[in-house]
């Protein structure tokens, strides 16, 4: 005797099947739209932004040749503070200093004066000579504000990553199978399902990483205008009351120049309570009106840090604890690192950069999707083609580019000349390759570059003596991504061997 | 004092996370519905976000274990590709659906524009605005959430005004809402 197959209930429909077919033509059309305008600044800012998640690692990299310090006494703070202010300039307004960590074992100070600087000191506080941080300052600012006026170019990214979040609502509004299909991956066939495929499976599976990012840094960029709006709508144009809930108020200004601010006696005033010094931001530090921010950074928390701000003559005139954080202030502290995804050492990092390359790419595929569309209707757009294959190539080129001259002439007005340079000669040769064509020079170009990257590195910047194992890493990661950017060209060159010549 | 290392706990995450993931892919495969299995696989992903809270820190872990989860869940996808040979039929032919084709002039797609753009956005500034002035709570805490609903906010505005296409009926509600939002603000103030 056999039992009755048992019948499975079959699948319901999922809510999203649900939605009218109109709504949904209607709603791709917009999120059409929204991604051809922003299409090619999505993509830079995703990029640029997939290599700042490294900044850290990059300026241990540009400075391989410094000392490594793991940790500095205040006496040690105190020479450096002041070797730096020496060579800063005239009219120096602020001075920060990074204080050495596990993860980033370098003194650093930056000294905002006339021309901004940076210097590295060893462990005893002596400025050690080398080349700035051009190539992370190259990078990381392209992410930021795209080399524009800050506030104009801040403004900028933030309507990116509005448009982004924008982007996000309708294209899952606008593809109601994109849960349903959620496992599909089919590669190969119509180029534009397969690119439908990639665009769609890394939009729904990465979705909550899309959101965080695109809001904090939608947040991030358009923090100046929001205050301003605010301030001008609720405090008759103060943005300094703004501004007052969430940062110690400077003492009262007194332009009387000083000796140099005396940081020794505040270390000593610190609270030893488990945090570590992470930072500190002195104001005017050669002036009698001189203050001193301590930064002091709680274990295990995104962002959360003690403040406490001295005056002059050592004593504290404000002190903040983390732990009395209210949800504002949390959020407030932990924005910046959790869109650089600054917040779970190097597995987190590698995992960003990694989803954010996923983003890239789901930039430029909604943009390969809809070229593919018009093709397979009859309608190629072939000058867009090589336009967008110019971009596509020629950013990844002209950014490789912009790190071999920082590295050569150590500025970044080098890095950013290269950059357009480059980026302007792709566009150029749009006129005479086709998008393939294109596409083929951007990958050995950017390959090259790379490959150039780790020898000029190696051969100018004390990348072979480095006792430095991050700057290892970094030149590795280069010469891995170069490579496998020329690997179809190196197996083809391999697979076709010597010319023989008969008679 | 320094942040607690977070391979071991990433490793734990990624095996709960892929199990969970290759749960709701063995799901999927099944022609059948089997709420089982489902409900096994969310299981799983939430715990996987939710126990790090508590070896990584309140909010650094479930954010860690949020970018590892979904790093994870594309390796499970990737891993699991076909490889599809080009059909005969000709690609025009897609069921995909296909945006709207709706007649339109250059005056409304202008105003479409502004509406995405400008006007969005001081209709979002608005929300959010109001929404730091009106609610009740910590001072900092309204103005960080009211200036996160901006972006959000002027998001939706953009995905609405770019997709409908009634575009006078879309300016009459952003313009109503910017008026009702900074009004309801400045008469009532920060407080």
């Amino acid at each position: 005797m056999t039992s009755a197959p048992v019948a499975r209930p079959r699948k319901p429909k999922d809510l999203m099947s649900r939605i009218p077919a109109g709504f949904v033509r209607a709603v791709l059309r917009g999120h059409s739209s929204l991604g051809l305008a922003f299409a090619a600044l999505i993509y830079l800012v995703c990029l640029s932004g997939s290599i700042a998640v490294f900044a850290h690692e990059y300026q241990r990299w540009e400075s391989a040749s410094a000392p490594q310090v793991s940790a500095v006494t205040p006496d040690a703070v105190q020479a450096a503070f002041e070797g730096a202010i020496a060579r800063g300039g005239k009219d120096v307004e602020h001075v920060y200093i990074t204080l050495p960590t596990d993860d980033f074992p370098r003194l650093l100070l930056y000294v905002d004066a006339a021309k901004d600087s940076e210097f590295v000191a060893d462990a005893t506080g002596r400025i050690v000579p080398g080349k700035p941080f051009a190539w992370t300052e190259f990078i990381t600012r392209l992410h930021i504000n795209l080399h524009l006026p800050r506030t104009w170019g801040g403004f900028l990214v933030g309507l990116i990553g509005v448009a982004l979040l924008s982007s996000l609502i309708s294209g899952i509004l606008a593809h109601p199978r994109i849960f349903r299909d959620a496992f599909h991956l089919r590669l190969g066939g119509s180029r534009r399902l397969q690119e439908a495929d990639l665009h769609n499976r890394l939009g729904v599976w990465a979705l909550p990483f899309h959101i965080i990012i695109s809001l904090t840094g939608a947040f991030l960029g358009l923090t100046t205008i929001i205050v301003g709006v605010l301030g001008m709508a609720m405090f008759n144009g103060d943005v300094n009351k703004v501004y007052a809930l969430f940062i110690p108020v400077p003492p009262i200004d007194d332009p009387r120049p000083a000796p140099v601010l005396d940081l020794e006696p505040m270390f000593s005033k610190l609270p030893q309570d488990g945090g570590r010094l992470e930072y500190i931001f002195t104001e005017h530090p050669t002036e009698m009106g001189g203050a001193a921010l301590f930064n002091v950074k709680r274990p295990d928390r995104i962002g959360r840090t003690d403040g406490y701000a001295f005056r002059r003559d050592g004593t504290i005139y404000h002190a903040s604890k983390s732990a009395d954080n209210n949800l504002g202030e949390d959020l407030l502290s932990g924005m910046g690192q959790l869109h650089f995804g600054w917040f779970g050492g190097g597995i987190v990092k590698i995992v960003y950069f990694m989803l954010g390359l996923g983003l890239t790419y789901l930039a430029a595929s909604g943009v390969n999707i809809w070229l593919a569309r018009r093709r397979d209707k009859g309608r190629p757009a072939p000058g867009w083609e090589r336009i967008w294959s110019a971009t596509i190539w020629g950013q990844p080129a002209s950014i490789a580019g912009a790190a071999v001259a920082s590295l050569i002439m150590g500025e970044t007005a080098a890095a950013i000349g290269a950059w357009a340079i480059l980026s302007v000669a792709f566009w150029l040769l749009a006129f005479r390759f086709d998008a393939r064509g294109l596409g083929k020079v951007g990958r050995i170009a950017t390959g090259v570059l790379m490959l150039l990257v780790v020898g000029v590195h190696l051969a100018l910047r004390g990348g072979a003596a480095s006792a430095d194992a991050v700057a290892w890493i970094v030149n590795a990661g280069f010469l891995l991504g170069g490579l496998a950017l020329l690997a179809p060209d190196l197996r083809r060159a391999a697979s076709s061997g010597p010319a023989v010549v008969t008679h | 004092m320094e942040d607690s290392s977070p391979f071991w706990p990433a490793l734990l995450i990624a095996v709960t996370s892929g199990a969970g993931v290759w749960l709701l892919r063995r799901s999927w495969q099944g022609k059948a519905s089997r709420p089982g299995i489902v409900a096994g696989g969310w299981a799983l992903i939430a715990a996987s976000l939710i126990w790090p809270a508590w070896q990584l820190g309140p909010a650094r872990g479930p954010f860690i274990a949020l970018a590892l989860v979904s790093a994870i869940a594309l390796g499970v996808v990737a891993s699991n590709y076909t490889v599809r040979q080009a059909k005969a039929r000709a690609a025009r032919e897609s069921l995909a659906p296909e945006p709207s084709d709706r007649a339109t002039t250059r005056w409304r797609e202008t105003l479409r524009w502004l509406l995405a753009g400008p006007i969005g956005m001081v209709a979002a500034m608005g929300v959010g605005i109001a929404w730091a002035a009106l609610v009740p709570g910590e001072q900092q805490t309204r103005l960080v959430v009211g200036g996160l609903i901006v972006p959000v906010v002027w998001g939706g505005c953009m995905a609405w005004t770019l997709a409908d296409n009634r575009i006078i009926r879309a300016t009459a509600v952003l313009v109503g809402v910017a008026v009702v939002s900074f009004g309801a603000a400045i008469l009532k103030g920060f407080a």
